[in-house]
């Protein structure tokens, strides 16, 4: 099964430390799958594991499908999408800042996070901006609303990344 | 008012030994990593703790008192003749 | 009946049975700090927990003979230990109070509240100070550095101390941890966490 992962520059596992082979397969080790396994995500997740390299992994074995994650006991790297780069990251950064002051910019009370997502933004910390921007909409909408703009985010990375558009949720 | 699935900063730093004893279930571990994606205050705090342990691993482990062993040594002396 | 006991273990106890010095020295070297350490759980000075050694090893001297390895040697030594540091507590009449128990307090947070954002914020709960990179490792694995550490385990409640010398000063697995101080998972957990935090606390604090 085709899915995506963040990895660290130089194919580093974000949270391991692993460093990943390219096109071999790779095992999960252990006996608990869904502790041990492979870790990718779907379309969907893009926005909320935003990393420095993007992956298409090919998954192979009973995928696990988690919340935010899908689980397999074997992965390999097929290719870079090397449309995710620094570029593409700031522009998604742009983006939810867009996003946050349309929503919620003309709330007085949700104003400061217009103000958050900008700065963060300019720091170059993309993935809190991205967080903000759905935070302050589920302040103003609700927790569907925070789903709802992550969708949106997934929907943007998909458009310019040649993915396809994840389902609704 | 906050997303169920949420875990703050506060919340991270009391799950981060679970963590690393790979003792969360898989929600929890889940969420706590999807934090760290975008929380640079609390992936700092995880280095820190993993640097804390690697520093303790490097501790001398401490002698036993040698006039404590000496004791013993006398008892298991008489014990033995 | 199962013989948990290792080779190297079925040996040393081999071999205080006949007497053998080396094998007395060898389990002194290997478990000696240790039982310190969990007769210091149980009494409070380290005087006193050395007597307590001293009358727990006539207590192994006696038992070698019948130990019949269905615990590995560290865990019946310890036992021992514990054993009799409690009746010396009980002696001593002293009845402590919880947190001298050596767990600390029921609510001991890992980090001081005021570094966290309150209720109020926009994004409660979230560090309000954060935590700033350390320098670069030399500095951190330098005997200064290690001092502060060693220090900062002295100062722990006994049960913290105990837990966090054996698991990441002397390598113990955490089973091996819970079975030879008698602790559920759980609660060996508990205790890790409470003393790697404020070690953690304390390097911070030299560190930066």
């Amino acid at each position: 099964m085709i899915a995506y992962k963040f990895l660290d520059a130089g194919r580093v596992g974000p949270f391991t430390g692993f460093s990943w082979p390219l096109g071999e397969w790779v095992e999960a080790s252990g006996a608990d799958p869904c502790r041990s396994g492979i870790h990718a995500c779907r379309v969907r997740d893009l926005p909320v594991w935003l990393g420095d390299e993007l992956w298409e992994v090919d998954l192979d074995g009973h995928v696990v499908e988690q919340e935010r994650k899908l689980v397999a006991p074997r992965g390999r790297l097929t290719r870079r999408l090397e449309e995710w780069n620094g570029d593409l990251a700031a522009a998604f950064g742009r983006f939810c800042a867009k996003r946050a002051r349309e929503r919620v910019g003309f709330l007085p009370i949700l104003s400061g996070y217009v103000g958050d997502v900008d700065r963060f933004v300019s720091e170059g910390r993309i993935p809190i901006a991205g967080f903000a921007a759905a935070r302050a909409a589920e302040l103003r909408d609700g927790p569907a609303a925070y789903e709802r703009e992550r969708g949106l985010q997934a929907a943007w990375l998909a458009e310019r990344l040649g993915l396809e558009r994840p389902e609704s949720l | 008012m906050r997303l169920a699935r949420e875990l703050a900063c506060r919340d991270i730093v009391e799950l981060v030994t679970a963590y690393l004893e790979d003792g969360l279930s898989a929600a929890d571990r889940e969420r706590f990593e999807e934090h760290l994606v975008f929380c640079d205050g609390c992936d700092r705090y995880l280095e820190q703790m993993r640097l804390t342990i690697t520093a303790t691993n490097h501790v001398p482990v401490e002698d036993f008192p040698p006039e404590l062993e000496q004791s013993l040594l006398e008892a298991f002396r008489g014990w033995r003749s | 009946m199962e013989q948990i006991l290792s080779p190297e273990d079925a040996r040393l106890v081999d071999g205080l049975r006949v007497g053998d010095e080396a094998a007395f020295a060898a389990v002194m070297r290997e478990y000696g700090a240790g039982m310190l350490r969990v007769a210091q759980m149980y009494v409070s000075s380290r005087a006193v927990a050395e007597e307590v050694v001293q009358e727990a090893w006539l207590g192994v001297l006696k038992g070698i003979g019948r130990f019949e390895g269905r615990s590995s040697l560290k865990t019946w030594l310890f036992r021992i230990v514990a054993n009799t540091a409690k009746t010396r507590g009980i002696r001593e009449a002293r009845s402590l109070p919880f947190s001298a128990l050596g767990e600390g307090s029921p609510d001991e947070p890992a980090v001081d509240p005021d570094r966290f954002l309150g209720e109020g914020e926009r994004f409660p709960g979230h560090w309000s100070a954060p935590p700033q990179s350390w320098a670069p490792e030399g500095k951190l694995l330098a005997q200064e550095t290690l001092t502060v550490i060693e220090r900062e385990i002295e100062r722990l409640p006994p049960v913290q101390a105990a837990v966090i010398t054996m698991r990441d000063v002397q390598g113990f697995s955490s089973e091996e941890v819970c079975n030879a101080l008698d602790l559920s998972e759980t609660n060996q957990r508990v205790l890790l966490h409470r003393a790697r935090s404020r070690v953690r606390r304390a390097l911070e604090e030299y560190l930066t």
